[in-house]
């Protein structure tokens, strides 16, 4: 049967082809935004005189995440959640660091003992169709308790609610330390005085009220399917049928997301302008396309991270077409300190002065998109300053943005090797991102090693194998992660450093703390400082602990991102810096 | 004939669950992330990311899991919900399917009309100046990678970013139903692109086999019976040098019917192709296995349908 012989070799084909990608994954270019002109926070564009009407065209090449505002946690989540759900309390575009009362009718009301916080909600706030009932506390409530569904499986709901009364145990029912006693009034009761913590992460969208009787039927389904159902409280909503159905209207899976106007929306009951009629959002359009059609287009945005050729384009030619959103995240190389060699802190020192961090926020894209970074709290988050703002703490192996040889050779000396250089002769295990620039910063970082005499294996696989299968897990001693980065969830520089520095952090699996530091000083210093209330008071705290992280040298910080943001001249763009700087659908308007 | 048919379909469904198990150990087998990690994100714990195993029912065993898919498909042809979106992937493939379809089926009208007349000219003017140009051409049309080639045209007459702004460009396609005439425009650019080098393909393979076959003995007797010399290429020669670029087609097209990769990434056009693509690099299983069988699915009729077609291309071939 000759036939055959030719159906086994095609399926042949399509099952090897199907696997070799597979294998391969993927790769994403990621290229952040500047320090110099058209970044300065101050600039920020905030919206005032936008001309209403209008529908903006958004092109990604990545797709939504989440749709379901209690799991959005990404920043291309947050671009329509932002827009058509209303947490607590949120940002103003132009404002990464002072949140505002959105559904909150004024700022939280902590105890003393910082053990309760009350939130009083606006009346007057509508769910859009078909729910269009007024929104009470008891749909925050449930809101946040959902999180605790399995079916619903909320990443960081243990980390910020986790001390309210009950939530130990938890499943999706009612909490105990929640309680309504009117409708507009909402108090959590908290097991530990994290009042100050708690209140800071209202801005999270799993606060965002969530209707229970319309709700829980698709929560009751494994996996919860509430997103592809959901109704809006913002000015805008996910395009629907009238039975709230949006999967395969408002958003189609990997084509495309409408965002409408929420007809129950009242403008009364909102900080936000909301000038457009709309959002036309075109997903898995290429990188370097959706760039020039944002440069070169009518009312487009590029709601991704430009390319570096898109970068250097829109800054030589469109320089009013581009932002760059300062305070996105930062970026080090992690060094394994459980496992020798580099549980010996003088080699760790070593290799945080020999590191040229310069160089690899050249490749990045330079200055414009990657400031050197000298410690973890990244700019535009409390206790920057506190941190030793952009000089750093001072340390003699964090001086040299290019690199110290001599001060490297002088801590290699200290770590017991008298010529300078790395006698050892196990290998050490390299584990970095494909795709550039990631894996020339790795190659970079590899380079540095051999330098000081390590002898390395470098793997370069793609960035969620390095995060989930590699650098994620312990029990595989990988030596040195040079691609790994963090950015803040909210203004509070705990969510910068507890879940990446902090020794309990450590997990067997999906493990953040990627040098798996565990230093008893530091460990109790953030028991402490988790405990503080007052942005002053916390700023200064882990203004410390990023010093005493830093002097540790488990990591080498070498960016702090400034993320480019393009968009056409016909449109009046409003840059969230809060979400790394793309533009606020609520704000933007077009010219 | 038609017992012969139904002994191949038969075979094509053992062939089937032969690629459900292949694509189900190698998502098992080769390393990828983790799709409940991938789901769960940053800052999951261990019981977050357990819970969503759960959810996908990902905490089974291989083979239970294998069972259920399996008896999914074969009862209902249900293939299952994504992992990122919890969209039906049937719902999903049918959505993406008219796209790959007018892609494909544009591609390989156009390769066609260019490979056969050149492959058929070159073949009669061997070593003229007409086939070395055109041999040229198609060496270049093989060797241009498609993405490169889908840029370049982009870059040059797209509408919107190009620099002879002539044709829609990337994100543009309408479904046929909507608007004929924008369906049209947006795929002419994606239909050359994917034509190109297949067509380069066909003339040189045409080429090769109707010089072959200007040589068989049948030709010699036509000739001698005075038959003008283009009925000898057209109804001897061409008919019988077709069947390799049969087989060929039949694979290209079942290939083709299961996503054109590159040029739906580069035209963004909504195809099979490209939602394979975003489901590999999710972790998406799912969608992966679905597309891959569907492609499979493709491949095998289409091979099936080269077979029916050899019989009435050549008379000798007969199936028993």
């Amino acid at each position: 049967m000759p036939g055959t012989v030719r159906i086994a070799l095609g399926v042949g084909v399509a099952v090897v082809l199907a696997a070799a990608l597979a294998a391969c994954g993927s790769s994403k270019t990621t290229t952040s935004g500047a320090a110099t002109a058209n970044s300065n926070p101050a600039n920020a564009n905030n919206g005032a005189g936008g001309k209403r009407g209008g529908i903006l065209k958004v092109v990604t090449n990545e797709d939504a995440q989440h749709l379901d505002p209690g799991l959005a946690y990404f920043t291309i989540d947050y671009e329509y959640t932002y827009a058509t759900q209303r947490p607590l309390f949120s940002y103003k575009p132009n404002d990464q660091t002072n949140p505002v009362a959105d559904l909150a009718a004024g700022p939280p009301q902590i105890s003393a003992d910082n053990k309760t916080v009350t939130v009083h909600i606006r009346p007057g706030v509508h769910f859009s169709p078909p729910v269009n009932r007024e929104v009470t506390t008891a749909d925050v409530a449930y809101a946040i308790e959902r999180g605790f569904n399995p079916h619903v499986a909320n990443p960081y709901i243990g980390v910020y609610y986790g001390n309210v009364v009950g939530a130990d145990k938890a499943n999706g029912g009612p909490l105990a330390g929640i309680k309504t006693p009117d409708k507009y009034t909402i108090v959590f009761s908290l097991t530990k005085p994290t009042g100050g913590l708690l209140a800071a992460a209202f801005v999270l969208p799993v606060s965002a009220p969530v209707p229970k009787e319309y709700a829980q039927k698709f929560d009751a389904h494994t996996p919860s399917d509430y997103g592809n159902y959901q109704v809006a409280t913002g000015p805008y909503k996910l395009q629907s049928d009238a039975s709230g159905k949006v999967i395969g209207i408002g958003y189609q899976p990997g084509k495309h997301i409408t965002l409408v106007r929420n007809p129950n929306w009242s403008a009364a009951t909102d900080y936000r302008p909301a000038y457009l009629d709309g959002v036309d959002w075109s997903i898995g359009v290429p990188p370097e396309i959706a760039g020039r059609q944002a440069l070169t287009g009518t009312h487009i945005v590029d709601g991704d991270t430009p390319t570096a050729t898109i970068v250097k384009l829109a800054y030589q030619r469109y320089r009013s077409q581009i932002f760059f959103s300062p305070g996105s995240g930062n970026r080090y190389v992690a060094l394994n300190t459980q496992v020798p060699p580099f549980n010996n802190v003088n080699l760790r020192k070593a290799v945080f002065a020999a590191m040229n961090r310069k160089q690899m926020g050249t490749v990045r894209g330079g200055l414009l998109v990657a400031t050197p970074a000298t410690h973890f709290i990244y700019p535009g988050l409390s206790g920057f300053e506190e941190a030793g703002g952009i000089a750093g703490p001072g340390y003699d192996f964090t001086t040299s943005p290019t690199g110290n040889m001599a001060v490297a050779t002088a801590y290699m000396k200290k770590a017991g090797y008298p010529s300078g250089r790395y006698t050892g002769a196990k290998p050490l295990v390299v584990v970095g991102s494909t795709g550039a620039p990631a894996d020339q910063d790795a190659q970079i970082v590899n380079q540095t090693l051999q330098n000081l005499g390590f002898q390395t294996n470098l793997k370069l696989v793609d960035q969620s194998v390095m995060y989930g299968t590699f650098c994620g897990t312990p029990k595989l001693k990988v030596n040195v992660c040079p691609n790994v980065a963090w950015g803040r969830d909210f203004a509070d520089p705990q969510t910068v450093l507890a879940p990446t520095f902090e020794g309990s952090a450590i997990t067997q699996t999906n493990n953040q703390n990627w040098p798996q530091l565990n230093d008893p000083a530091i460990n109790a210093a953030m028991e402490k400082a988790k405990l503080l209330n007052g942005t002053a008071a916390r700023a200064q705290a882990w203004g410390k602990i990023d010093d005493m992280v830093t002097a540790t040298a488990a990591a080498v910080p070498w960016s702090w991102d400034n993320q480019a943001n393009v968009y056409s001249k016909d449109t009046m763009c409003v840059n969230a810096l809060y979400n790394t700087g793309p533009c606020d659908f609520s704000f933007s308007s077009l010219k | 004939m038609g017992r012969y048919i139904i002994r191949r379909l038969l075979w094509a469904l053992v062939l089937l669950v032969l690629v459900i198990a292949l694509t189900f150990a190698i998502f098992y087998l080769l390393p990828s992330a983790d799709p409940a990690q991938l789901r769960a994100g940053r800052n999951a714990t261990a019981q977050n990311i357990a819970d969503i195993r759960h959810n996908l029912g990902l905490d089974k065993p291989v083979y239970v899991q294998f069972w259920d898919y399996l008896k999914a498909v074969v009862l209902h042809f249900d293939l299952g919900y994504s992992y990122q979106s919890d969209a039906s992937v049937k719902s999903l493939i049918l959505d993406r399917l008219p796209a790959t379809v007018s892609l494909a089926a544009g591609a390989i009208v156009i390769w066609m009309l260019v490979g056969i007349p050149v492959g058929v000219i070159s073949a009669v003017r061997r070593r003229s100046l007409l086939d070395r140009a055109a041999m040229t051409v198609a060496l270049i049309g093989v060797s241009v990678p498609v993405f490169w080639l889908g840029l370049v045209l982009l870059y040059l007459f797209a509408a919107d970013i190009g620099k002879f702004p002539l044709l829609p460009g990337a994100n543009t396609y309408v479904p046929l139903t909507s608007d004929p005439v924008k369906w049209l425009t947006s795929l002419i650019m994606p239909w050359f692109v994917l034509a190109a080098s297949s067509a380069a393909v066909y003339a040189r393979l045409l080429r090769g086999s109707l010089i072959e076959t200007m040589q068989e003995d049948y030709i010699r007797t036509a000739r001698a019976k005075g038959l003008l010399e283009r009925t000898v290429v057209m109804r001897h020669g061409l008919r019988s040098a077709l069947t390799p670029l049969v087989t060929v087609m039949g694979l290209d097209i079942g290939v083709l019917l299961g996503g054109a990769l590159l040029t739906e990434t580069v035209f963004n056009v909504p195809g099979i192709g490209r939602l394979n693509y975003e489901a590999i690099v999710h972790s998406d299983y799912p969608i992966i296995q679905g597309t891959v069988l569907v492609a499979a699915i493709f491949i095998i009729l289409a091979n099936i349908a080269v077979d029916i077609v050899y019989a009435f291309l050549d008379p000798r071939v007969r199936y028993s």
